[in-house]
């Protein structure tokens, strides 16, 4: 079982964020980076699929050179390899069209049973990138899967659903899931998986390596404004009789603030 | 705690192991893997690889530094000679001044007293400056291993072997979560101390070694800090004030300090000993109250607060200076009280520490001999050295405070002028020894002080520019030996001081059901010791929360 992890690093949960100058996106200076959460959990599933399976976890992230650290963590947890896509070309990859495809290009000759993402990002959170890795591999996928059972040829996966309900699917393999938070419980990195993290393998890629320009990288979505949202109160006194001010209250809550 | 005492754990061997990553032990590290591969350079294969590993726990590198600070290059410039083209350093020193602060006027010292002048230094954050430090360590091989606090120390004998990392993954009880992670034995030759101020394996190691035994106690400040970002460039990088006097009284030790930082931000703190008297004194609220005077509201006026920090420092010198050395350990940096509390530094005299500690042990390993005999260089030539003579020239500094403002400027003009030398060597206490009891109700001591969100805000608020957090489900790492104290005893005797000292909001004494208790919010903690040194009855222990707690400082 060959397991692929795709983890993207984001801003620490704590961090205090600043909007940028063109206010396109947050002030990047002076903020501590972590991996996304669920990505994480991503990570901690492949683990343990390995353990009780055997086979290989490789890791791939893309991004400047602070995302080793999280990589360098990924391997001290118990990762074989990883594959860092680190060239200014990428940072073009600004949505998930871009990042799924640059991804998507570094894994073609992998042959990876399973890629696992987190469900969605912390930062931008477009829930996209797993779905646009799988399309472009043609390979079959779920989404929000909170339970993995490998089988032969295919995997089962329990996905989660709206109000509390789950669906369970069987997908054949070779597939892409993206995996939920909190299905696991994350173990710690090890001073000895630290120590013999330094000696594995670490493969930097270029975008010339996949035949990639910033061309066949540009966004086809963009931000328009990132903004801290505005704060606006409005109050409205409902008068009349109380029964008529009840109805129109219930009227409020279910078609303006939709509670029920 | 339940300790699992029958657990097998993991030893990991290293020739050299230094707790703490601040700038000590980086530039310990950094000193000694140099020295090491030019000997085996020459004497091929001389000491063959020495494993070299720092232990922090902070999350990341530089998270839990935050100094004022100006740094005197002056040892720096001997670790790293070209480090003008690579430090991250913010500006030079440029425009400096010194004000006397009465409550809305100041008064400019006609000239800037020598232990104040700072040209030739530079405006730096510390923890900018260790993440630095740090990757030149790493490219040299040493191993840096954050997340990881040292929890106890190993001896034989006496001798210290190494040091037991903390364990990860337990429950508030103290019982293993299905992720635990027992800590590793750590075995080394050489273990240094660089935990910073208070260090809580340096506790351990004091108590039972007795090194403070020929000392004075330790006397300490805590330094509250904010960082703000402003619209315009009103006090450029570079430029540097700092006060005395207002708002602090004159039984209080303390001043300010103002430093033009880069990208428009000022850094702005106040420290405040930790020898008070009036146990309703509360840092915070000195520097909230601080920013309120016409010469800083006027600094401040439209700029953002994006961070907060508060940090003690060890203030009180040259008489303090514990016994460094023993078997297999050495101590470096703050948690050796080498900070120079009358120029307000302590980073060249930390680096010099590591510096020095590198060569002793450098001499060590050539000679396989770590016994306390063979280490006691480092002490002898740290004494000897640039950085002691300017901490004896200090010698008397606090110590005259001891006495109060007035009898302290008199005496430190004095011993300024003399080199350090006073009629008589002043007697010192510890510094919560000073604190007087309440004796009635006293009142509120800041009722005047209002919150605007602007310039001024609520401790809690500030912590929150700390971005401080701890996993909620662990054992609280504040521990209070005897709580039935604060409630009974403290209460009336001296009112709870712990909810005025510390500047994070940790203690907090709140009624359930007519029932006084005492409330530790221990994941608001900023790690900067001022619980463990400023009690009164001196029964909370700071011990290190699990791997990766605690603020995350960026450019502080």
């Amino acid at each position: 079982m060959k397991i692929c992890v795709c983890l993207k690093q984001v801003p620490k949960k704590d961090s205090i964020l600043r909007i940028a100058q063109d206010q396109k996106w947050i002030d990047e200076r002076d903020i501590s980076y972590e991996m996304s959460e669920a990505d994480a959990y991503a990570l901690e599933e492949a683990l343990r699929q390995k353990e009780a399976h055997g086979g290989e976890v490789i890791v791939i992230s893309m991004g400047p050179e602070r995302t080793r650290q999280s990589i360098k963590e990924a391997l001290a947890k118990g990762a074989d390899r990883a594959i860092h896509l680190d060239d200014p070309i990428f940072e073009q990859a600004t949505d998930a069209a871009g990042i799924g495809r640059a991804i998507a290009a570094a894994l073609k000759d992998e042959g990876c049973d399973l890629i696992m993402t987190g469900l969605q990002s912390d930062d931008h959170g477009f829930g996209q990138v797993g779905l646009i890795i799988a399309e472009r591999l043609g390979m079959s996928s779920a989404t929000i899967v909170m339970e993995v059972q490998i089988e032969t040829g295919s995997v089962r996966v329990k996905r989660e659903l709206e109000s509390g309900w789950f669906q369970w699917v069987r997908v054949p393999t070779p597939a892409v899931l993206t995996i939920q938070s909190g299905i696991n419980q994350l173990r710690y990195a090890t001073l000895k998986g630290i120590m013999s993290a330094k000696k594995k393998e670490l493969r930097e890629v270029k975008a010339a390596d996949l035949n990639l320009t910033a061309d066949d990288l540009k966004p086809l979505q963009s931000i328009e404004r990132a903004y801290v949202p505005e704060k606006s109160k409005q109050t409205e006194f409902i008068e009349g009789k109380p029964a008529e001010i009840a109805a129109r209250l219930v009227e409020k809550l279910r078609f303006d603030a939709r509670v029920f | 705690m339940i300790r699992l005492m029958t657990m097998e754990r993991e030893t990991l061997e290293m020739d050299v192991l230094l707790v703490g990553a601040g700038p000590a032990n980086l530039s310990c590290a950094l000193h000694l893997s140099r020295l090491v591969a030019a000997h085996n350079e020459k004497n091929k294969p001389g000491l063959g690889e020495i494993q070299i590993a720092i232990i922090e726990k902070a999350a990341e590198i530089g998270a839990h530094q935050l100094s004022g600070a100006v740094l005197d290059p002056v040892s720096l410039r001997e670790l790293v000679p070209d480090f003008e083209k690579s430090a991250p350093l913010e500006a030079a020193v440029g425009d400096e001044k010194v004000y006397f602060l009465t409550e809305r006027g100041k008064i400019a010292a006609p000239f800037i007293p020598p232990p104040l002048r700072n040209h030739g230094n530079y405006v730096v954050s510390l923890n900018k400056l260790v993440r630095w430090l740090a990757d030149l360590c790493e490219a040299e091989g040493v191993n840096i291993f954050p997340e990881f606090p040292g929890w106890e120390m190993l001896y034989e004998g006496d001798a210290v072997t190494g040091v037991r990392t903390g364990d990860k993954g337990l429950d508030k009880e103290g019982h293993p979560k299905p992720n635990f992670e027992p800590g590793v034995d750590i075995a080394a030759k050489v273990t240094v101390l660089g935990e910073g101020v208070r260090g809580s394996l340096v506790k351990q190691l004091m108590k039972r070694l007795k090194l403070d035994a020929a000392s004075d106690p330790q006397v300490y400040s805590v330094g509250v800090k904010e960082l703000w970002e402003m619209p315009d460039d009103r006090f450029p990088a570079g430029s540097v004030i700092h006060t005395l006097g207002w708002p602090l009284d004159s039984h209080t030790f303390g001043g300010s300090w103002i430093y033009g930082m880069k990208d428009r931000i000022i850094n702005v703190g106040l420290a405040v000993g930790l020898d008070y008297r009036d146990p309703r004194i509360d840092p915070h609220h000195e520097f909230q109250k601080f920013k309120t005077h016409p010469l800083i509201a006027e600094l401040l006026k439209d700029g953002k607060l994006i961070r907060y920090g508060a940090k003690a420092m060890p203030v009180g010198g040259w008489y303090t200076i514990p016994q460094l050395v023993a078997d297999g350990v050495m101590i470096v940096g703050d948690s050796g009280a080498l900070l120079n509390g009358e120029r307000l530094k302590g980073i060249h005299t930390a680096i010099r520490s590591g510096m020095i500690a590198a060569e002793t042990i450098f001499e060590a390993l050539v000679a396989g001999d770590y016994s306390r005999g063979k280490l006691e260089v480092y002490e002898k030539k740290l004494k000897e050295g640039h950085a002691g003579r300017e901490l004896y020239k200090s010698r008397n500094f606090h110590q005259a405070f001891d006495h109060g403002r007035m009898v302290g400027l008199v005496a430190a003009g004095i011993s300024m002028f003399t080199g350090g030398r006073l009629p008589s060597r002043l007697a010192i206490k510890a510094g919560h020894e000073h604190m007087q009891k309440l004796d009635g109700d006293k009142g509120d001591l800041y009722a005047d002080l209002k919150y605007d969100d602007k310039l001024t805000v609520a401790k809690l608020t500030d912590v929150y520019y700390a971005s401080t957090a701890h996993d909620e489900d662990q054992p609280c790492h504040l521990k209070v030996l005897d709580t039935n104290i604060c409630i009974e005893k403290c209460t009336i005797e001296y009112g709870n001081p712990c909810q005025n000292f510390c500047p994070a909001n940790v203690y907090e004494m709140v009624e359930d059901s007519e029932k006084r208790r005492l409330q530790i919010n221990f994941s608001n903690c900023v790690h900067c010791k001022t619980c463990d040194i400023m009690d009164p009855y001196q029964i909370i222990d700071w011990v290190p929360p699990e791997g990766g707690g605690g603020p995350n400082y960026r450019n502080m």
